[in-house]
């Protein structure tokens, strides 16, 4: 199993994905041409890095969209899973989140001192790095896949730094009930937002999300106006969702009070710089030889980092020892690294 | 007869019992000796007061009830003038918006409705804290009291702003709970409606004000029974809201940040009992040479010995008004003194606009 840049011949795998990971997972809709234009877009950024990691115009939204490849004989290079990084996020479409605020309503008079969770609509994060998309098919949900999808992104962000800015974010899909229903939308969104949650998840998965900012509460909501079941819904995430989120508060990222418009669940963050898996990851020199042992539980991962598109990454059988990580030749083949060439790693 | 005047120390302990028996509670007439006492004083001293142009003052006045001859009587009712809304302070006022939330990319047009905390009114001049005895509910007195005061307005116009409100006591369900304050004061000043009330009256609305939530509330996130609420009237007040839409008041759209009650507004020139009023020197005659007449409410011209009372508007053929010796001393007025008088009934009692 490889991570790689996504391309072009990817598409009919890329919309069995995205007919596969159902609503809430609003940045993989369901539809060809929306498909086809992020992969031109993904491919446009993979190719205008393709000489190197040359700094970034801090303008551009570019989007490293990768898949992972299962390159077994028997797994013929089926896509098992996709993740994605977007570099800038709401600079061509405005990135909207709810902030949880306090404010201190006080009073030395009435002897009152209470604060009051208000949400306050904020695109704060604008210009900050997301890491986004992650899907694993059912059947590859094993043999660690689902960690090697989501820190090779890591891999890659601290390989190629100066593409990326100073603060990651990632949004966490929202809690919904049994009858598949938001209760924060059934309480906020609903009243604004002539549609339900399913079609307000796809326009914005489409990248369609100006009526987002045209209908929106612009002042703040009192959560105290809010249903006991919406205000429950503050920061949490779909059950499904809470490997994810350990993953990534593993990695350090923290809920610092930004939800979704949409379902209130979670935006967790944290200076990339700061990230373990960006700060613990190292380079070594492969050195390829053959009959080496493996591992039982494989530990490391491993990325060759030439340019952007060259990128892969994978798990080695292996502990590098010093400076130097001996690897099989059909690891090396995964990885398209030569004798010698280096290669980022990190321990997971 | 029936006369009404400026409240005086010697009011107290009926003003008390009144603030006791108003229904609902009013938040202006707080049932506390102290702040009564004080409100008393302070009316005083505004009548006092040289004043050119509206500011902290308050003129609380009462309603008499003097059996025959006798001069002095039970004090039945009471109602207050505050120069200015917000006084030294701001008065807070919930003010309902309309936004449009349109999205040209789904082709929809949303109105939303919101309350805005607004101090607009704080310089508009406010008549409040009015109540009367039970008895006298719904009869020509509570006429007299509600619109002696236009008769002292219409008096001393730069002592009052172009614009006059009234706040209406808001709607109460049964268990006397305000839905509104349910839904919306309480999350953010935990008490009931009634000790909110009372502690608004006992110190000061703007306190509470402070706490409450200072930005826009969206109505769609109220409850139904909150919603309902606003611009609601308490039942026992329904016709004193008509009366005052007959006077000429309006429905604004500010309602009360507590309650919700409707404010109703007028431009003060637009009352009309201020704009049908008219001057007349008076001619005393024996009461049973009276001619009837339609009633009519008749000042005086002064200031601190303002009294107001109900006579027939019977005019000689020179324009004087005619009125009895008991009348006319009651007015503190002698023979060829000039009377300000206004009809007590409501020639235009049309319907007020929503």
């Amino acid at each position: 199993m490889r991570i790689r840049p996504i391309v072009h011949a990817d598409i009919e795998d890329l919309l069995q994905i995205a007919r596969e990971t159902g609503v809430g997972f609003t940045s993989l809709p369901d539809n060809r041409e929306f498909l086809e234009a992020k992969l031109a877009h993904t491919r446009a950024t993979f190719e205008r890095h393709s000489h190197g990691a040359a700094p970034s115009a801090a303008d551009e939204p570019e989007l490293y969209f990768f898949v992972l490849e299962d390159d077994s004989p028997e797994g013929a290079n089926r896509i098992a899973g996709c993740c994605a990084i977007e570099a800038r996020v709401g600079l061509d479409t405005p990135f909207y989140n709810y902030r949880v605020g306090r404010m201190s309503h006080s009073s030395v008079q009435l002897g009152l001192h209470r604060t009051i969770d208000t949400l306050f609509l904020s695109s704060d994060h604008t210009g900050d790095a997301e890491v986004c998309s992650l899907y694993l098919r059912p059947e590859y949900r094993r043999d660690r896949n689902g960690v090697l999808l989501s820190k090779s992104r890591w891999l890659f962000m601290a390989s190629f730094r100066a593409l990326f800015p100073e603060r990651v974010l990632a949004e966490m899909r929202g809690v919904f009930d049994e009858q598949h229903q938001s209760p924060f939308w059934e309480c906020l969104g609903r009243h604004f937002f002539p549609m339900d949650f399913r079609d307000a998840d796809r326009l914005t998965g489409l990248g369609q999300k100006s009526f987002i900012g045209e209908l929106m509460p612009k002042f703040p909501i009192y959560t105290p106006f809010l249903s006991e079941a919406a205000r429950a819904c503050i920061g949490q995430v779909h059950e499904h969702t809470r490997p994810a989120l350990a993953m990534l508060k593993k990695e350090g990222l923290r809920w610092e009070g930004y939800i979704d418009i949409f379902d209130g669940g979670p935006t967790v963050e944290s200076y990339l710089d700061d990230v373990l898996a960006v700060r613990d990851s190292r380079t070594v020199t492969i050195d390829i030889a053959e009959g080496l042992p493996s591992e039982e539980r494989t530990s490391w991962l491993a990325a060759t980092f030439k340019a952007p598109d060259d990128f892969r990454a994978a798990w080695v059988g292996r502990a590098p020892t010093g400076d130097i990580l001996m690897v099989t030749p059909e690891e090396a083949r995964r990885l398209g690294a030569v004798s010698g060439e280096p290669l980022r790693i990190l321990s997971a | 007869m029936l006369v009404v005047r400026p409240a005086q120390p010697g009011d107290l302990p009926a003003l008390e019992r009144l603030a006791g028996n108003a229904m609902p509670r009013l938040t202006n007439l707080p049932a506390h000796r102290d702040r009564l006492e004080e409100r008393i004083a302070r009316s005083s001293r505004s009548l006092a007061s040289q004043i050119d142009y509206p500011g902290d003052e308050i003129y609380s006045f009462v309603l008499e009830d003097c059996p025959g001859n006798a001069s002095s009587g039970d004090i039945v009712g009471t109602a207050s003038i505050r120069a200015q809304a917000g006084g030294s302070e701001a008065y807070y006022t919930y003010r309902q918006e309309t936004l449009i939330h349109a999205s040209q990319q789904l082709d929809v047009r949303r109105e939303v409705q919101v309350l805005s905390l607004s101090h607009e009114l704080s310089e508009v001049t406010l008549l409040c804290a009015l109540t009367l005895d039970e008895r006298y509910k719904d009869t020509s007195a509570h006429y007299l009291l509600r619109r002696a005061r236009l008769m002292f307005i219409a008096q001393y116009p730069e002592r009052f702003a172009d614009t006059v409100a009234v706040a209406m006591p808001g709607y109460l369900d049964a268990d006397n709970l305000s839905p509104f304050w349910e839904s919306v004061g309480r999350h953010f000043f935990d008490r009931s409606f009634q000790e909110m009330n009372a502690f608004a009256g006992v110190r000061s609305k703007s306190f509470i004000a402070e706490v409450m939530p200072q930005f826009p509330l969206y109505l769609p996130l109220l409850t139904p029974e909150a919603r309902a609420s606003i611009g609601r009237e308490h039942p026992l007040h329904e016709t004193a809201l008509a009366d005052f839409i007959a006077e000429g008041f309006r429905r604004s759209r500010h309602v009360d940040i507590f309650d919700a009650g409707p404010i109703l507004k007028a431009e003060r020139a637009k009352l009309h009992g201020i704009a049908q009023c008219g001057w007349h020197p008076v001619r005393i005659r024996p009461e049973q040479s009276l001619p009837d007449a339609e009633l009519a409410l008749v000042a005086n011209q002064r200031l601190d010995g303002f009294r107001c009372l109900l006579a027939r508007y019977a005019l000689t053929p020179t324009g004087q008004l005619m009125l009895s010796p008991e009348q006319a001393e009651r007015l503190d007025v002698e023979e060829g003194r000039a009377v300000l008088v206004t009809p007590l009934k409501l020639l235009d009692a049309d319907e007020g606009e929503l």
